[in-house]
This record gives C-alpha cells, structure tokens and sequence, in this order.
C-alpha cells in the first residue's frame, strides 16, 4: 500500500469517504477503441506489479455439452499461443521472477499476475497475446483434459461436501446455467471438442468482453504506451448473446439424498435470492452473517453450541450477476438426525421471518463486512482484485467506493422484508448426503 | 483454479521468514523494540495506510511438541478453550464481543509455539487487546465448554477421514514421526482424547503459558503512544508461571523404507505423500535449499508438475517442500492421481529425485533465484505479514536483517551450491511412503516397491 492514503491518518477514525476520495482519486480509467476497459493505481510501495485480467464468461455462458468449457479454457491460456510454445508462458513469467493464478466463476474468469516491477512489457505483451492467440494444440489439449478430469475428481468427487452442494445447487436451479458446477459434468469434461472449444474461445475472449487492471510500481504514463502498443492491435469481437434463461419460480419444496462412503452426514439447504443488483441483496448478505459467522451467530450457536448436533456451520449469498442461492451448510456430527437439523433450520429462519433481526446484530454484521473489506487492500494484488471484479460484478469499479455505504443503508425492516419473501418452503431445496447403506 | 501449489507466499512466510527491496533499510521495517516487565518482547511498527491493526504473538515451548503422547491434542485444545470465558465472562459474551468487533482472534498451537493472531479495525483495537488480554490471562476452562470441544474433536476425527487428501497427511505425520514430539497430531488420537481432562488442560495451561520468552508484535495504524498506554493496562500486567521449554529433540531420520497404504475402498484417486530428512531453520543450506524445492517441487513449472501435470496430464496438483524446526527439519513431495496411475506416477518421482542429484542447468538456477527475489516483497506487504515474520524470526534466534542475508544467499546460490543440497536432501534409500486409496485398484501396482503395511481407514487411530 501506498502512503496515498495518508489522509486517513488526518481522521484519525473509520473513515471511508476519506478512504474512497484519496483512493479514487490516483485511479485512472479508460476504454480503447477495440473495447477494452483498463484500470490503472500506481502504488510504489513495493518493486512489484499485480496485473489482472477480466473476461465476462464463466459457466452462467455455458450450455449442456459444453459444462465446465470456461474453466477448461483458463487452462488452456497456459498452454501456448503461435508465439509462444505451451508451457512458455510459466516458463518466461517465472525466468523474470513473476508468478501467476487464475479462477473460473460462474460469471467471470480472471488471470492474475505478479511480478517485479522491470517485466512489466514483458507480460504486458505475454497477456496481450494469449487474449487471442490460444493454439489449443491437439496433444496438450488431450494432456489438459486430463488434469482437469483429475482436478474434479479430487474438488467433487473425493469431497463429500462438494458432491452434495452440486446435487442440491442442480436440483434447486433447474434451468439456468447455475444449475451445474463451474468444473462440469464428467462427461463433458471427457468430451468437449477442440472446435467447439475454439468458438467459445473466439466469442468471449474479445477486448470488448475484457478489463484489464494494473496496480503497483510502474508510472502511468508508461504502463498506458504499453497497452496502447500491445492491445490496440487486437480487433474487437461481436458483443456475446445475452444470457436470457430466468429460472422459473419454485412451486414447492424440493429434496436430494445423497449416499456416499462416509463417517459424517451432512446437510445443505437452499433458498432462490435476487442477484447483487437487485433490491433485497444487501440486507440478505448482512443476514447470512447474523445467522452463520462467528460463534455468537444464531445457527452456530443453536446448532453447535446447544443441541451440538453439528461440527460447523457455514454459507450465506454470492455475488452473482444473475438471481442465485442463498445457502446454509451443516456438518453434522456423525449419527447425527438430519430431519432435527432441518426443523432447527426451518425454524431459526422462521425467527427471522416473524421476528426479524435487532439493530445491534445489523451493526455487528456491518462491523465484520468493514474488516473483510479493508484487509485484502493493503495489498496490490488484492486491491486489483477488488477493482476488477467491482467493475464485472457490480458494473463499475467505482462502486468498489461505496459498497460500505449500500451496507450501512441495510436496517432490520429490510432484511426483515426480504427474509419473509425468501424462506418459505416452496422456494426451498433440502440436501442430505448420509453414509452409505444408512438409514434415510 | 489453475494451481494447486501450495500459495507460495505463505510458504516462505511459514518457512524462511523475509525480504524486500531498499537494501539501505532492509526488507523488513525495523520495529521499535518494547520489553515489558514480565518478560515479553514486543515489536511495533507503524502502517497508517489503511485503518486497520494485526498482532502477532509466539509463545516458544507451548506448542504441541511439550505434549507427552499419551496428551496428545491437549495444547490445541488448550488454545481452543482460551476464548471459551474468563472468570468474568461466558463463553457466549466472548463470541458475542469478538463478533461485534468484526475482529478476528485466533489462538492454536504449532509443533515449537503457541501462537496469537488477532486483527481488527484500528478502532476496535483497544477492546480486542483487551479481551486478548483476559483470555490469556484469566481462562475459566469450563468443564461444559471443554466436554463440547472435547467430543467435537472426537467427531471431527471421523470428519477428517471422508476427505482423502486431507487425511494422507495426518496417516504421514504418524507414520513419519511415530512419538517424536514434533509429530504431534493437532486433531488428537481416539485414545488421547477419550482420556483427555480438563485437569489436563489447566495443568498445560499452568506450566507453559508464560509471557516470559515470548514474542509479540503490533502493526498498523495505532500510535506509539497510544499502543504504549494500552499495553499497560492489558498484556502489561499479564503474569504467567510458565517454566523456560527445554530443546527439543530433532526429528527422526528414517533407516530404510516405510510403506503403509490406507484403504479407502471409495476413492477414485490414489492421494501420497512422501518424507524424508530435511534441514533446520538455521541451517547455512537454506538459500540453496530454497532454490533446489523451487526447481524441484515449489513452482508451478517445477519438475514435478511439469512431468506429472504439464506432460502427462496425471494430476491437477504436485509439489514439494521443507519444513523446517530449530532442530531439524522434513522434505516432503505429494499429488494424486486416478488410481490405474499411481505406479507411472510414482516412478517419474523417484527418477526425478536421482536426476536432481546429476544438477540443474544454469539458465534454471538463474530462473529460480529471480523467481524468489521477484515473489518477495509481496510476502511482507501487509500488516499481519509483517507482523508474523517479526515474530517468528525472533522465535528462530534470528535477526531482523536475516531476510536481506536470506536473499544474498539466494542470489550468490551456484549450480554446484544446488546440486550439493540435492545430494544431501533429496530421498534415496531411506524414506516414509503413505498412500491412501482403493486397495483393491492400487495395491498390485504398489507391490513393487516392497512390503506394504495394510490400514483400513475406517481402523481407529492414523
């Protein structure tokens, strides 16, 4: 971090109009005429730079047969373009001593670079040339397959509680393309074909579908000669069909046994909620922390603490672009009573529904967001994070600045509103996943 | 995800504490030193960037190496019931306080230390100070509180052995280490914690949590003055009867070949783990050792995920890595795979480990020590990182200036400095092999390399 927010010091307190001007201030942003949004913070703390690049795509574009493709795809932007030989971009990256991530989510994909501050052309020009030029070799296509075959087996099949969310998650949304994992079904993974990869490639890696946001030690002025020479060459592409699948409302309670090789149950359930854009979001995201965040939470408490029924506790709302799920996930003690857990379940929600929430467990909600939110921007690889998924998520990076304020806006009638037209038994999924052979 | 190495970052900040850019001032910012009458030493630098404050603190000789194994479990549980009330409040209005806070308090116990993490807006500091204080200071380790942890670590057992991969390291911490105290399981055994008192608990409590010879530090945005005024009304006037730990022995050296697969009849993949003698946290090997694990296993290009992943496609996930102690130290190598592969996979391992031991090219090594240059400064970015690598060097007998001769070594490390540390600690003869998996699937590929020790996983104990 910067001494850029010194001012902080001045208010002596809390302050984040203070944080946000000082911070949104040093940004600069800015389109090329092929569409690509770039973000750029000069930061001089450390000799580094975090560089991190957004595509709008994720498994919400997918459609059957083609499950998991975008997360496919992430792999397949490390192994070669016509310029530069599969396996080249790790290889030259690590040489000038950078280092590299990237995740698939269901509305985005992101690669993430670290590096010192001297490689900045370097992977200015690597990043610029893998937005278009992956070759999908056929051998390393095949060899990829493989590691992500094995990458599912080992993030879902070998985890009980992975298995379980993706047969609640695809009994809950039935037609959306949340229904499946962002890893994919088996058989897709098996089957995908090397065209049919290429045209998702060429559809959504497009500048136009992109955001680049660079943080760290480099001067503006030369960071934007660098994009200017290394990005204006790449042709924009056709704007990507919308998503327009909406999931029909639930009309009635929906269930999914699980029977697995396992010493502990576990239980899941799920309401359909509004995306983050929509009314109601907000309050929901404050509630999943009332309900299951900390040992003084309402779930951990009842379920952990008093019945002891339960190991852990966790779940609440993501921010997704369209409606999704709002989630309680239970690890239940073994031979534990999952139909107790539900009641338990059903009837803290029904709490909140005729109840609502008090004032002080709104604030100690709105306390926990704060220190989430700061932590990750001391540093510039998180604060390239932040900015960039604000700009994909939330629509604009500038909303990153007053994402506090739609919190503190959140009161008890409106998280009380909200629960009342979420929690209902129609608009619930139950999953159960109970040790093989046992007892239903 | 595209990576399964293990966060990098985080390695070298568990393992080889630090580094940074300005050679005038060193990598790490140089603390103000603060020596509190009752023994505790406490390191403060001041971040005003963001309104926010971390503390870190280790305690040397409470971690779970001063376990007897007949106890093992007990410092973890311990530290667990620290924050479970004090003689003036239940273990709900120490939740429900926490919570308010937004803060973050989380006190466990590793191998050599005990250890405190606390973070908070800068606001709430004070009172997180404050309840920290109280904890460590005033812990009522009450009998309902310690039966729920007690039968929750019971259950967790279980839990953990339905995830494979998780559970291949514990079955190799066992098999690794046997009663060696620095093996000490921090899940507990069945037989431990079905023993387990809270008599046993007070008593570890009473004799080894001491502010004497332990470490702290404050970093963020507080002031000197206000920090200085708080510690005298909280970990100030903290007392502790504590006895100074004894060294402790260094960690087996394995004669020979252990061999133990685990059967776990639903597992579609075989899931290992690999250990043999490494070296200690002070030894002079460390910078080329560095050099060597990032080659061999520590980087996404290394040799093993090149030749596992990369190549053939057998995993998502492979890599190396020395843990290191005051005594000694462990290399270990993991990954997975279906398991009609586990043997293919297998042997590419052990090739590679005696292809290390011929060298690596120049070009590699100069590769590796600017990769370990380039990803340093990142690790002292933040306020709790900062924090822990203060701390922890203290705990090592190093000195703040060690990350600056850490990164002299790497940089002057040579082929013929890497090859030598290849030679020295990557296995040969003498190793421990764990495999958990489908039995009935691998265990004829595995029948080649020697007598297996047959577990099921369902069997009590690791």
């Amino acid at each position: 971090m910067g001494r850029i927010l010194f001012s902080l010091l001045l208010a002596g307190v809390f302050a984040l109009p203070v944080f946000g001007q000082s911070l949104q201030s040093r940004i600069e942003s800015y389109k090329l005429a092929n569409g690509l949004k770039v973000i750029l913070l000069e930061d001089h703390d450390i000799p580094n730079v975090a560089l991190y690049t957004f595509f709008r795509v994720g498994s919400r574009n997918e459609r059957p047969g083609l499950t998991g493709v975008s997360h496919f795809i992430e792999h397949m932007m490390f192994n070669g373009t016509a310029k530069v030989g599969p396996g080249q971009f790790d290889r030259n990256m690590e040489f000038v001593g950078g280092a590299n991530n990237a995740y698939t989510a269901q509305d985005m994909t992101a690669y993430s670079d670290w590096f010192p501050a001297a490689a900045l052309e370097k992977m200015v020009e690597m990043e610029a040339d893998r937005m278009q030029g992956a070759a999908f070799v056929p051998e390393v296509l095949e060899s990829e397959r493989g590691v992500v075959a094995s990458e599912r087996r080992m993030s879902t099949e070998n985890n009980n509680a992975a298995i379980l969310m993706e047969n609640v998650n695809a009994t809950s949304i039935m037609a959306h393309p949340y229904h499946w994992d962002v890893i994919g079904w088996m058989s897709d993974i098996l089957s995908w074909k090397r065209e049919q990869i290429q045209e998702y490639y060429k559809t959504y890696y497009a500048p136009n579908n992109a955001v680049l946001v660079l943080v760290g030690d480099f001067k503006k002025s030369t960071a934007k000669s660098l994009i200017e020479k290394y990005y204006t060459p790449i042709p924009s592409g056709k704007t990507p069909s919308a998503v327009t699948t909406v999931e029909p409302p639930q009309q009635g309670l929906k269930q999914v046994l699980v029977k697995k090789e396992a010493q502990a149950p576990l239980y899941m359930a799920v309401w359909h909620t509004p995306s983050v854009s929509q009314p109601g979001f907000y309050p929901l995201s404050l509630l999943d922390k009332i309900l299951m965040k900390g040992e003084s939470s309402r779930l951990y408490r009842r379920l952990v603490r008093e019945e002891r029924i339960a190991l852990d506790v966790s779940g609440g709302i993501q921010e997704t672009l369209d409606p999704y799920l709002f989630t309680v996930f239970v690890e239940a003690v073994p031979g534990a009573d999952l139909g107790k857990i539900d009641r338990i379940v059903e009837e803290e929600m029904g709490k909140v529904v005729r109840e609502g929430v008090t004032e002080k467990e709104v604030q100690k909600a709105i306390n926990m967001v704060q220190n989430d939110f700061y932590r990750p921007l001391q540093t510039i690889a998180g604060l390239a994070n932040a900015l960039g998924q604000a700009e994909l998520v939330n629509g604009d990076y500038q909303k990153l600045f007053s994402l506090m304020e739609s919190y503190k806006a959140v009161t008890p009638d409106s998280i009380k509103a909200i629960s009342s037209q979420t929690f209902t038994l129609n608009n619930k999924t139950v999953g159960n996943l109970v040790p093989e052979g046992g007892a239903q | 995800m595209k990576r399964a190495i293990p966060v990098l970052s985080l390695l070298f900040l568990l393992l080889l504490p630090l580094a940074a850019a300005q050679p005038s001032r060193g990598m790490l910012p140089l603390p103000e030193t603060i020596r509190l009458s009752n023994g505790l030493t406490l390191f403060y630098v001041r971040v005003p960037d963001l309104p926010l404050v971390s503390f870190r603190m280790v305690l040397p000789g409470a971690g779970s190496a001063a376990e007897p194994m007949e106890n093992e479990g007990v410092s973890s549980i311990m530290a667990e019931l620290l924050t479970k009330g004090t003689s003036k409040m239940k273990a709900e209005d120490v939740a429900e306080a926490l919570d308010s806070l937004g803060a973050d308090l989380k006190i466990y116990t590793t191998p050599e230390y005990m250890a405190v993490d606390a973070d908070s807006l800068a606001s709430q500091f004070p009172r997180l100070l404050e309840l920290t204080f109280h904890s460590l200071q005033d812990p009522l380790f009450a009998t309902q509180e310690f039966d729920l942890v007690k039968s929750q670590r019971i259950d967790g057992i279980k839990a953990i052995k339905d995830n494979a991969g998780y559970a291949v390291r514990l079955y190799f911490q066992r098999a690794y280490f046997g009663d060696n105290p620095l093996g000490r399981l921090s899940s507990g055994n069945e037989t431990s914690l079905n023993a387990m008192s809270v008599e046993k608990v007070k008593d570890f409590y009473k004799t080894r949590v001491t502010p004497r010879g332990a470490y702290a530090a404050v970093v963020g945005s507080l002031s000197s003055q206000e920090l200085k005024a708080l510690l005298s009304k909280t970990l100030g006037k903290w007392k502790g009867a504590g006895s100074p730990a004894a060294p402790l022995p260094p960690p087996p050296q394995p004669k020979g070949k252990t061999l133990i697969l685990v059967d776990k009849p639903d597992a579609t993949q075989a899931y290992w783990v690999l250990g043999a003698p490494g070296y200690s946290a002070n030894d002079p090997v460390t910078p080329s050792a560095a050099v060597l694990n990032t080659l061999f296993g520590g980087r996404f290009t290394s040799w093993l995920s090149t030749e596992l992943r990369i190549k053939r496609g057998l995993t998502y996930g492979a890599s190396s890595r020395f843990q290191t102690f005051l005594s000694g130290g462990v290399f270990t190598a993991s990954s997975y795979t279906k398991n009609d592969k586990i043997a293919e996979m297998l042997d590419i391992v052990f090739s590679l480990f005696e292809k290390a031991k011929s060298g690596f090219a120049p070009e590699e090594i100069e590769s590796a020590r600017n990769y370990i240059q380039g990803q340093f400064p990142p690790t002292l970015e933040s306020n709790e990182a900062i924090a822990a690598s203060l701390v922890q060097l203290m705990a090592q007998g190093k000195s703040f200036s060690w990350p600056d001769e850490y990164l002299r070594g790497v940089s002057s490390s040579t082929p013929e400095t890497v090859q030598a540390a290849a030679k020295r600690l990557l296995p040969a003869q003498d190793y421990v092999l764990v495999v958990v998996g489908k039995a009935a699937e691998i265990e004829p590929l595995l029948a080649k390399y020697g007598e297996w020790k047959v577990k099921k996983i369902t069997d009590s104990g690791f």
